[in-house]
């Protein structure tokens, strides 16, 4: 257990250095801090505008997350991902002569930690927003955050530790209780629209005596019950119930077996934990762990195109094996804002009049959602073979970015075409929004290339992110000011074709510019 | 010594090692051979404790699984794989007292100093080359002092100064009594080092020499006449 301290001790203490001495993580680091304070300063206050700040409104709180940690650790816990191994875990940490189970226990210290935040903010708010009795507060606070963490310990050991329960049947439980969360959730939806949405009727449904006999987190919500409603015969014994539990949960998990066999999950975790995360610096949108290997389709079919067209040939080539062909993640999202802007807005847009313009806002609005996405290509960058094909590099660039323009366009039509016929945007306005809109996303991906040839690596991905949105707003917001200007004094059909033609000349010559990042591998800083 | 019997190891229908037996004795360098997916990793890598297997691995005499044969075990995986947060020298003071080593500050220069690690002790994990983290990697499982080794292509990604480093090292090992298994493709690496050679295919043990049997033949004869591939 001292090499496992220690481990994660000078390992802590590695990363404050370093984040100390990197302007860019010490950043993050306080606006990361700020931004938390202020959102939990902001719940405060809305609980307290609500009217939820009692007792009742700290109830509510806790059953909200009994429910959401309960669930979830028995989902992450029971597919062995809920704990972060890193590969170098595998190479030093499993092949050493150390218990299994402490290397389990000691290795969910983020979890914990987790846990301790959660229960001091609640600690705090039950002081301060929810003004419950000190001594009910600091019951609340030790009881609830000891038993949690217990059970919680218990349960994760169980759970990685047992191999005696099929994958089949702990399969069947995960998606038990998927079902069971989506039911819970459609309930609660029935409930509220059959009763209406009052502080009343939330807190009769957080009263049904049904709740706390819920095992697991209803026996847990019972005492809380106790602690901050005074004894009744259901939560005593509901109560009892899960002190129980977690007492028989923890001398099993101490007296459980464990020769270390959840090693093999672990190891691999880690090595699919690490693939994410590299994937996500590339700027790739991956949202979980998916464990198995990508399967592609198969397609016999040569690459055609001489010089820098061999690179869009290829990369069209891999799109065709990919299940969706160029349709991802973002061709989903643009379908789901699609269709929530052309339901929730297209009374008071075709109202308006200006339907256009408002259609304008959405393809600005979503070019900055999706700023973030940077897409396959710029793995191109990272492949050597790119700066060995004998063309020019402006040719380079354009071939390798091709397909993104592609995916713009289809993007795009998605986006505009809906959301203009709902609103009854002129044809004519529908296509130049699409083409903005992919003009729009060719700018952000120059200007992306732009801000890695001047700043290089030395601000890291969110330097290069910012000088981007600079960049690109200084730019481009020049060209949406000069024909807000030209739309209101002289004709408002200017406004489209003066800021279609004008990103385009700036799209070219930024083009242009980041072409360079195209002539060697190197970067410029 | 290191005690192979009965090994199997399937990922779903696929049998990646069907029933392997094998023994390296006290003090002996054990060579595991095979071409690509023959199973090797999968051997050394439920050796090591990394997978779960049907049959029984044992490590001077001790099941391996168990804390007591851990204690005695050292291994140097075919992709070395840092902390990327922690230095050179943090990790080897983990080691010793993860496995209670009882090496000394001077031996721990003296490794250093041999693979040309001592002047970057204080640097990071994720600052170290591919080389320089196999190098961290051997130094690593030499800070054990260990009664069994496993090496999995431990050249690769090694400069030239530090193979010959690592043959002698070997040598050194075998010299005191430790029983060394090295699994690797590159045949002339191995050469001079091996006492006793196993040759894998499609999960089996297709044969296996010692140095005597062999008879002064080279490894790749050997090989290639178990494999019935061709010399170059």
């Amino acid at each position: 257990m001292k090499a496992l301290i220690y481990l994660t001790k000078r390992s802590f203490i590695n990363n404050l250095k370093r984040a100390v001495t990197k302007p860019t993580t010490l950043i993050a680091l306080i606006f990361g801090i700020a931004y938390g304070a202020f959102v939990i300063f902001g719940l405060g206050v809305m609980a307290v505008g609500v009217h939820i700040d009692s007792v009742k409104g700290l109830l509510a709180v806790l059953t909200i997350w009994s429910i959401y940690n309960t669930f979830g650790n028995f989902l992450g816990y029971s597919s062995r991902k809920g704990i972060i191994f890193r590969p170098g875990h595998a190479h030093f940490v499993f092949t050493a002569p150390i218990d299994p189970k402490l290397v389990l226990i000691s290795s969910a210290w983020m979890n914990y930690l987790f846990s301790i935040i959660v229960w001091l903010l609640i600690g705090i708010g039950s002081l301060t927003v929810f003004r419950i009795p000190i001594l009910s507060a600091a019951v609340i606070f030790l009881g609830g955050c000891v038993l949690e963490l217990a059970f919680e310990a218990a349960v994760m050991i169980f759970l990685y530790t047992n191999d005696r329960v099929p994958e089949k049947l702990m399969k069947a439980i995960r998606m038990g209780i998927k079902i069971f969360l989506i039911v819970c959730a459609l309930a609660v939806v029935l409930y509220f629209r059959k009763n209406g949405l009052t502080l009343e009727t939330a807190w009769a449904l957080l009263d049904m005596p049904g709740l706390q006999m819920i095992p697991v987190f209803g026996w847990q919500i019972a005492i809380y019950r106790l602690i901050l409603l005074g004894p009744t015969v259901l939560n005593v014994i509901c109560s009892i119930l899960y002190l129980a539990m977690a007492a028989v949960s923890v001398i099993a998990a101490v007296r459980m077996k464990c020769d270390g066999g959840y090693y093999e999950e672990a190891a691999k975790f880690a090595d699919d934990y690490a693939d994410l995360k590299k994937r996500q610096k590339n700027g790739e949108m991956v949202f979980g762990l998916s464990g198995k290997k990508r399967s592609f389709r198969r397609v016999r079919e040569k690459i055609a195109g001489k010089g820098a067209q061999a690179i869009f040939y290829r990369q069209l080539l891999e799109y065709k094996k990919e299940k969706f062909f160029i349709f991802d993640k973002i061709t989903l999202i643009s379908l789901v804002l699609a269709f929530i802007f052309s339901y929730s807005l297209s009374d008071s847009a075709a109202e308006s009049g200006v339907g256009q313009l408002f259609l304008l806002g959405v393809v600005a609005y979503v070019s900055l959602v999706m700023s973030g996405y940077l897409g396959k290509w710029e793995s191109e960058l990272k492949n050597p073979y790119l700066f060995l094909v004998p063309d020019t590099p402006l040719r380079k660039m354009w071939y390798a970015t091709l397909i993104e323009h592609i995916k713009a366009f289809v993007n795009g039509c998605i986006i505009c075409i809906p959301i203009g016929i709902f609103w009854h945007v002129n044809p004519v306005e529908i296509i130049f929004c699409i083409l903005i809109y992919v003009v729009i996303q060719a700018d952000r991906l120059y200007t992306t290339v732009l801000a890695q040839c001047l700043l290089g690596d030395v601000f890291g991905k969110t330097g290069q992110n910012v000088l981007r949105m600079l960049i690109q707003s200084a730019l481009l917001g020049a060209g949406a000011g000069v024909a807000v200007v030209v739309g209101i004094f002289v004709n408002m059909d200017f406004i489209f074709p003066i800021v279609l033609i004008y990103s385009m000349m700036v799209t070219v010559a930024v083009g242009v510019l980041a072409s360079l990042r195209f002539n060697t591998m190197e970067q410029l800083v | 010594m290191l005690e192979i019997q009965g090994l199997s190891k399937s990922y779903g229908n696929n049998a990646a090692v069907d029933n392997v037996d094998f023994t390296v004795p006290d003090g002996q360098v054990g060579i595991l051979l095979g071409p690509n997916g023959a199973g090797k990793s999968t051997i050394i890598k439920s050796i090591a404790g990394l997978l779960r297997y049907k049959g029984m691995i044992r490590i001077q005499g001790l099941p391996a699984r168990t804390v007591e044969a851990k204690k005695v075990f050292a291994y140097v995986p075919e992709i070395p794989n840092m902390f990327d947060a922690l230095t050179v020298r943090e990790h080897i003071e983990y080691i010793r007292m993860a496995y209670n080593s009882d090496i000394t500050d001077e031996e721990v220069e003296q490794i250093l100093k041999e693979f040309e690690m001592d002047d970057k002790q204080d640097k990071l994990g994720n600052e170290l080359s591919k080389g320089m983290m196999q190098k961290v990697s051997i130094c690593c499982a030499l800070a054990v002092k260990p009664q069994v080794i496993l090496l999995d292509e431990p050249m690769v990604g090694l400069d030239p100064a530090a193979i010959k480093k690592l043959k002698e090292v070997v040598l050194e090992l075998r010299n005191q009594g430790v029983t060394v298994l090295i699994s690797t493709h590159m045949l002339e690496m191995v050469e001079n080092l091996w006492d006793i050679m196993f040759v894998m295919e499609k999960g089996h043990i297709i044969g296996s020499y010692t140095k005597q049997d062999a008879e002064g033949r080279d490894l790749d004869d050997l090989f290639f006449a178990m494999t019935g591939g061709e010399k170059e």
